[in-house]
């Protein structure tokens, strides 16, 4: 039976923080049983090239070193792989316990946990119930964009990416090639900021609408990466929350809830309607047409013009 | 089997990951409890075991031979050699770029969260400054990812406050299906955020299990009545919130490329391409009439196609609006010039979870 992965890079883990001095690639092959089943210098090679990826992607570094006979050496040496001291109370332990909890990504689960646990290892308080000190609250942070993943990787190492991109109106998508900056989760969907390469100018992707796959591209960033990157104040406008003018609607008594709720003046008619000032920004006709009826768009004469031609359209059929 | 990185199985780096703070951790705690050990790793008995029954297979020396001798009798974990690993190899280890990110973004998250009680937000900023300390640069790469959590303040405040009291609350709620504000009495559960923030409860009114969504309840009070839930298993919400049944009848909607955005919000069985860019998609819903609204708000970007009693009310309401601008909705002409897309931020129906409608 093949030796499981996880006891292989247990093995070469322990072998590389266990030695004072550099190790070479025949001594390890010569020492861990899953090497010395490797049939051929090639596929040894290449799991020993893996393996390494995957123990540095778990933090440990890894350093390699020539020896006097120009043999190449790896060895993980103490000071640079110990965690600094940490002291966390047990309150600040069950808060870490809880924010721990929160992802629903494997990999930023799995992650999670990992921080969690080498803080276990050295010494963070464990006899509290993570929940108990937070009474019902369970946040979530949901991931379902498969392009998450590869474009969480991209901006974290700062590498070029490509991916086909539908825009919310257009039949088909296209290529885009961007510098992924960093993403954002607002009201559960996750954005992308970034240069676009052919733009030339920043933009933001909705995850949701990448279509195929996140490639990755060789080569550095060519445009600056700004201090602050603000997607949220992107989204919003899209969203049509930052408006800046204002609009006057016609509201049955008693409907329209949100409507209500982000009006700035209501003046009851007496007549079984009220008067409704409300901001007037993107998409607000395709909102107030929600309502049918029961909304009335009085002006401007602009905005009354889209509900008119949004409502024949549904008329229509 | 895998080679790419990105899919590659996920246990074993976990597993690997988890097994060097064990001999870390056991190393300290000689003759420790299993239970008490799976608890700390926040893993099950029997993943503990696993861990257990392969640890022996490893070792630190490249001559071999210095295999860690470590067994359990399923109740405590005894470690024989524990020189087989120097003290230094046995430090704890620094955190991965990733999993500093993963603590560190959740921790800034949950630490903006308007219900969190003072104290325990105290405490997480706390934690998180020492974590970013730790971390050092490997904290950096945190800041590329960020998530916000909606906050409907004084509602959370009031539920939390309720369900750590033991309370039941009077909430005037807007039901989407039926856009009409109602009052009940709902004795709450817990607070959940995926996006939005849900409280889910068991409504009094109609005896059984809802979730409502805060930033949809009008008015909030605090009564002096306990709260008395029935005993009911928690909803696992993994899933998603809205978990249509199959026997709830199904919606057709077709949408052209404008209207794509219906399949981000709405839960769907399937989404089917059409020749002109845009989807045939089939929603199932308890209650189809919630989707009239749906139809409005597309206006020119797409129909209901069935039920067609669905598509008929559509129609009537909106025949019905455009008379109150002197038009009688019949005969009409093309309208021109429509609007730009209507892409909604969040549509106001949209991913109702079936909450007293």
């Amino acid at each position: 039976m093949a030796i499981a992965k996880a006891e292989r890079l247990m093995n070469l883990a322990l072998c590389l923080l266990g030695t004072r001095r550099p190790l070479s690639k025949r001594e390890l092959r010569a020492s861990l049983e899953a090497y010395m089943e490797a049939t051929t210098d090639e596929s040894f090679n290449r799991m020993f090239e893996r393996d390494k990826d995957d123990l540095r992607e778990l933090g440990l570094v890894i350093e390699t070193v020539e020896n006097l006979d120009g043999e190449v050496g790896y060895l993980a040496r103490h000071d640079s792989n110990q965690l600094p001291p940490i002291t966390l109370d047990a309150e600040e332990a069950a808060a870490l316990g809880l924010a721990a909890s929160v992802w629903q990504q494997a990999r930023l689960a799995g992650a999670a946990s990992g921080a969690l646990q080498k803080l276990r290892a050295a010494g963070l308080p464990e006899d509290v119930d993570p929940y108990a000190t937070h009474g019902a609250l369970e946040p979530r942070i949901p991931v379902h964009e498969a392009a998450f993943e590869p474009l969480m990787l991209a901006c974290r190492d700062r590498r070029p990416v490509v991916f086909d991109y539908r825009k919310a109106t257009a039949a088909a998508p296209e290529p885009r090639q961007v510098e992924p900056w960093a993403l954002e989760c607002w009201r559960g969907h996750w954005y992308l900021a970034g240069w676009d390469r052919d733009r030339g100018a920043e933009r933001v992707f909705r995850l949701s609408r990448i279509t195929g796959k996140v490639r990755t591209r060789t080569g550095a960033f060519t445009a600056e990466v700004p201090d602050v990157v603000r997607v949220r104040e992107t989204v919003a406008r899209w969203a049509g929350e930052s408006a800046e003018r204002s609009a006057l609607i016609r509201l049955r008594t008693g409907c329209g809830y949100p409507l209500r709720a982000r009006a700035t003046a209501v003046r009851p008619l007496g007549d079984g309607w009220d008067e409704v000032e409300i901001p007037y920004g993107h998409g607000l006709d395709a909102l107030l047409v929600e309502f049918g009826p029961d909304v009335v768009a009085v002006e401007p004469a602009e905005l009354r013009a889209d509900v008119i031609d949004r409502l024949r359209a549904v008329a229509k059929g | 089997m895998t080679t790419s990185r990105g899919n590659r199985p996920a246990n074993a780096i976990d597993q690997t990951r988890r097994m060097l703070s064990l001999v870390t951790y056991l190393r300290e705690r000689p003759g420790a409890r299993v239970a008490d050990v799976a608890r700390a790793f926040g893993i099950t008995g029997d993943e503990l075991i696993a861990d257990l029954e392969l640890l022996p297979m490893c070792g630190t020396s490249f001559r071999g031979g210095d295999l860690l001798d470590i067994d359990t009798d399923g109740e405590h974990i005894w470690w024989h050699n524990p020189a087989a690993l120097s003290s230094e190899a046995a430090q704890p280890l620094r955190l991965a770029a990733d999993e500093a990110t993963a603590l560190l973004v959740a921790a800034r998250a949950v630490a903006t969260l308007p219900g969190l009680r003072e104290g325990d937000r105290q405490a997480l900023l706390r934690a998180t400054a020492k974590v970013e300390t730790a971390a050092g640069e490997t904290a950096e790469a945190s800041s590329r990812l960020s998530v916000t959590f909606e906050s409907e303040g004084g509602v959370f405040a009031d539920v939390d406050r309720a369900i750590s009291e033991g309370r039941r609350l009077w909430i005037r709620y807007w039901s989407p299906a039926r856009d009409e504000v109602s009052e009940r009495e709902i004795d709450p559960i817990r607070l959940v955020s995926v996006g939005h923030t849900y409280v889910e409860a068991w409504c009094r009114r109609s005896e059984a299990r809802r979730t409502f969504r805060l930033d949809r309840v009008a008015e909030i009070r605090i009564l002096d009545e306990p709260s008395e839930p029935p005993r009911i298993e928690p909803r696992d919400l993994s899933a998603g919130l809205v978990q249509p049944s199959a026997d709830d009848p199904e919606v057709v909607v077709e949408v052209g490329p404008a209207g794509r955005w219906v399949a981000e919000y709405y839960p769907h069985d399937a989404a089917e391409e059409l020749p002109d860019g845009g989807l045939r998609i089939t929603i199932r819903t308890p209650a189809p009439e919630s989707l009239r609204r749906l139809a409005l708000r597309l206006g020119p970007d797409g129909r209901i196609v069935a039920p067609a009693e669905l598509a008929d009310s559509a129609r009537g309401a909106a025949r019905e609006a455009l008379a109150a601008y002197g038009e009688d909705g019949d005969g009409l002409f093309d309208a021109a010039a429509t609007t730009g897309p209507a892409a909604p931020a969040d549509p106001a129906g949209a991913g109702a979870a079936p909450a007293g409608a």
